[in-house]
């Protein structure tokens, strides 16, 4: 038993240090966010709270912006993303994966090459048309371009065809249409390709920058990540490392909280089998 | 007659939708290069504005740093929607007139009854050539700045240096820096990061006589010149020889926090971080010209206010009449005593706010006293490619992967390559 004791000890520590590693950028954000008189000391560098905290930086940050309007647009933004995503990317992988025309496969190709472009390329044509549309300036301008998604296509695709057709054969003999076969018996199964992409997507369009900075003007249109570069991409002055820490904790907090709150279904998901017994 | 306000004030709500009706909205991009209180403060300045007048509503934006202000409005203009004024960085307006995005100024100066001479008098000389291209009026200064050197008085007198006298040539400043440089604290740093370095070393190679780029024809550059190899050598010589500048890249930002630490006791940054430094370092500094090696020289840096093809004759005339109000000799003052930028226009000084401003700050009137001897800021066919060509061979040289020789042979080659197209099109195009 001993060699084995020694082996989890090693293995517990080496996690350890990773974790550590892993955690070193939030630890110092946090412990800077905090630190007062944060314009760039020595000191700024540590990783120890060796101050008395204030929320100076915080109510600082708030002050440059107007964090209100940005949360919710911002919330706007990736989850109005997200829900249209999910009924087109359930729809094509399903059709991809189940529906037999022809072309299907070709098709599907060409659909996966839009994940080798470059996105700035697209800037100029997608913002063509989203004036074209009326939608310059408006958060719908921000989604649309998105609603639509080469990943997660192919991620609901390799899902749905995972799941043995068993299940939809036993539906379709109930006398089951195919939206009810999707809707009943395919969709709840893809669970863990469902809530892997939403994961992906929302981290992504929560944190986008380029693409609402070309579409937005309004100030009250301005989603987080654009405000928050209002105060940190100064090259010229000086970096307030405290308020930038605050600036940054404010705008990932509420991804942070979301997934500390459903980190157990999460989890689960992954772990969901339709034959478990 | 008490009736008499509010029978006004009906009367006015009555007339307000038919007088916002008549408004001409416009949209002014912007950067925000500096901090973000310059973002909030540019958002009440256009306030102020709307609130003065009724014919223009202007939309504040900001868009990014420069670089991406430059893309936003680029792609927002190529989309069909230009903005009618755009804060770009003053060493811009070439290439995006070469790109045809830019609509020349000159048309709103013959309505206004004047020529670009008369327009530009009141602006400081060395601010001209940035604002031209090919003799035509592109753009306004609004907020400018040259390099500076900045150094810590205390650590000059524990040294036995005279905390009065910063270095003026490259020998004092080697000099100094090694009495300066001990355990934990480098004599003297540069900013590395991207962008920054490029203006570095324009700013060296000017004082070593150089003239960096061909101001006449943006087809021209001249890194592999003496001058800027003089320059580039310089600064290897800095990190690897006298060993008194830290090696590897450190950016703006890095830089002053190291300054304001004393950590590093002199360095060369943008008199745009004069009031930054001003309100944090607890310690007392000083600021003086940037030492030369040949000659005393500057370029200047900042932005300028520009217009956009594709907008309507209202929105011509709008931008144009928010242009002038921007830069009115009360608000550029204002804005440099917020920001710390000079201000553009010579008549900003002459203010009693502004006089009492430079009274109270001495190190800003240094910043003033260089300008004389200011030059322009490189401005070429792609100007942010050609001048990566040289930041890339630079940062490589401050992280000791190449020599300073190698360097501006490398950056001549990729600038040149970049060139070309235009080259062949105008100084090549041959009959």
């Amino acid at each position: 038993m001993r060699p084995l004791k020694r082996t989890s000890l090693i293995v517990g520590g080496l996690m350890l240090v990773t974790v550590f590693l892993w955690s070193t950028p939030f630890i110092w954000t946090l412990v800077a966010s905090f630190r007062p008189d944060s314009g760039g000391g020595i000191d700024m560098a540590s990783l120890w709270p060796d101050y008395k905290p204030t929320w100076a930086n915080f109510a600082e940050a708030f002050e440059s912006g107007d964090f209100a309007v940005y949360y919710l647009n911002t919330a706007i933004v990736a989850f109005g993303i997200l829900v249209v995503q999910i009924v087109t990317i359930s729809l094509a992988g399903y059709a991809f994966a189940r529906l037999s025309f022809p072309g299907r496969d070709f098709i599907f190709y060409v659909f996966l090459l839009q994940l080798m472009l470059v996105p700035p390329i697209l800037i100029v044509p997608n913002l063509s048309m989203i004036v074209d549309l009326g939608l310059y300036d408006t958060l719908l301008g921000v989604m649309l371009p998105y609603f639509a998604s080469a990943f997660g296509t192919f991620l609901m695709r390799q899902t749905f065809r995972q799941i043995p057709r068993d299940f939809e054969e036993a539906a379709t003999i109930d006398g089951a249409h195919w939206w009810q076969v999707l809707w009943h018996v395919l969709l709840p199964m893809a669970k863990p390709g469902l809530v892997a992409f939403s994961l992906v997507s929302l981290m992504a369009h929560w944190n986008e920058f380029l693409w609402p900075l070309m579409v937005l003007n309004d100030p009250s249109n301005q989603t987080l990540t654009v405000g928050l570069a209002a105060f940190s991409m100064g090259t010229e002055g000086g970096k307030e490392w405290g308020l930038l820490a605050a600036g940054t904790l404010l705008v990932m907090f509420p991804l942070l909280a979301l997934f500390a709150v459903f980190q157990r279904q999460f989890v689960n998901s992954f772990m969901f089998s339709g034959l478990k017994g | 007659m008490r009736w008499l306000p509010s029978l006004a004030s009906a009367a006015a709500a009555l007339l307000l939708p038919a007088l916002a009706l008549a408004q001409t909205k416009i949209d002014f991009f912007f950067p925000v290069p500096v901090d973000g209180k310059l973002a909030k403060e540019l958002t009440r300045l256009t306030k102020v504005y709307n609130d003065s007048q009724k014919d223009v509503a202007v939309t504040p934006v900001y868009a990014g740093n420069y670089d991406d202000t430059k893309v936003k409005a680029q792609a927002a203009a190529k989309a069909g929607k230009p903005p009618a004024v755009a804060l770009m960085s003053a060493n811009y307006l070439l290439d995006l007139k070469l790109s045809g995005d830019l609509l020349s100024l000159e048309p709103m100066l013959k309505a206004d009854g004047t020529t670009h001479d008369k327009f530009l008098a009141d602006f400081w000389p060395a601010l001209h050539a940035n604002a031209f291209v090919d003799g035509e009026l592109y753009g306004v200064p609004y907020q400018n700045s040259t390099p500076l050197l900045y150094y810590n008085k205390e650590q000059f007198k524990e040294v036995g240096l005279d905390p009065e006298k910063p270095p003026q040539t490259w020998a004092e400043l080697v000099a100094d820096a090694k009495k300066l440089t001990k355990d934990g604290r480098w004599g003297f740093q540069v900013a590395g990061g991207y962008d920054y370095i490029g203006w570095i070393m324009q700013t060296l190679t000017m004082v070593n006589g150089g003239r960096f780029y061909n101001e006449d024809y943006g087809g021209e550059i001249y890194y592999d010149v003496p001058s800027t190899f003089g320059a580039a050598q310089f600064v290897e010589d800095l990190i690897y020889k006298h060993k008194v500048m830290q090696p590897g890249v450190l950016d703006g930002g890095a830089v002053s926090a190291n300054f304001l630490a004393g950590k590093v006791s002199m360095m060369i940054l943008s008199t745009g971080s004069l009031s930054f430094v001003r309100d944090s370092m607890k310690m007392p500094y000083g600021v003086g010209f940037v030492p030369k090696n040949v000659r005393n020289a500057v370029p200047i840096g900042g932005g300028s206010l520009v217009m956009f093809k594709g907008i309507s004759d209202e929105q011509k005339q709008a931008g144009w009449k928010f242009i002038k109000w921007m830069t009115s000799a009360e608000n550029l003052g204002a804005w440099s005593r917020f920001t710390g930028y000079f201000a553009p226009r010579k008549s900003s000084y002459d203010l009693p706010e502004m006089k009492e401003f430079m009274s109270k700050n001495p190190d800003a009137k240094v910043a003033l006293d260089q300008l004389p001897y200011a030059g322009p800021w490189i401005a070429t066919y792609q100007t942010v490619a050609v001048r990566k060509a040289l930041d890339d061979a630079m940062q490589a040289v401050m992280n000791g992967k190449l020599k300073a020789a190698q360097a501006v042979k490398d950056a001549q080659k990729n600038a040149d390559a970049l060139l070309k197209p235009y080259v062949d099109q105008t100084a090549l195009k041959l009959p």
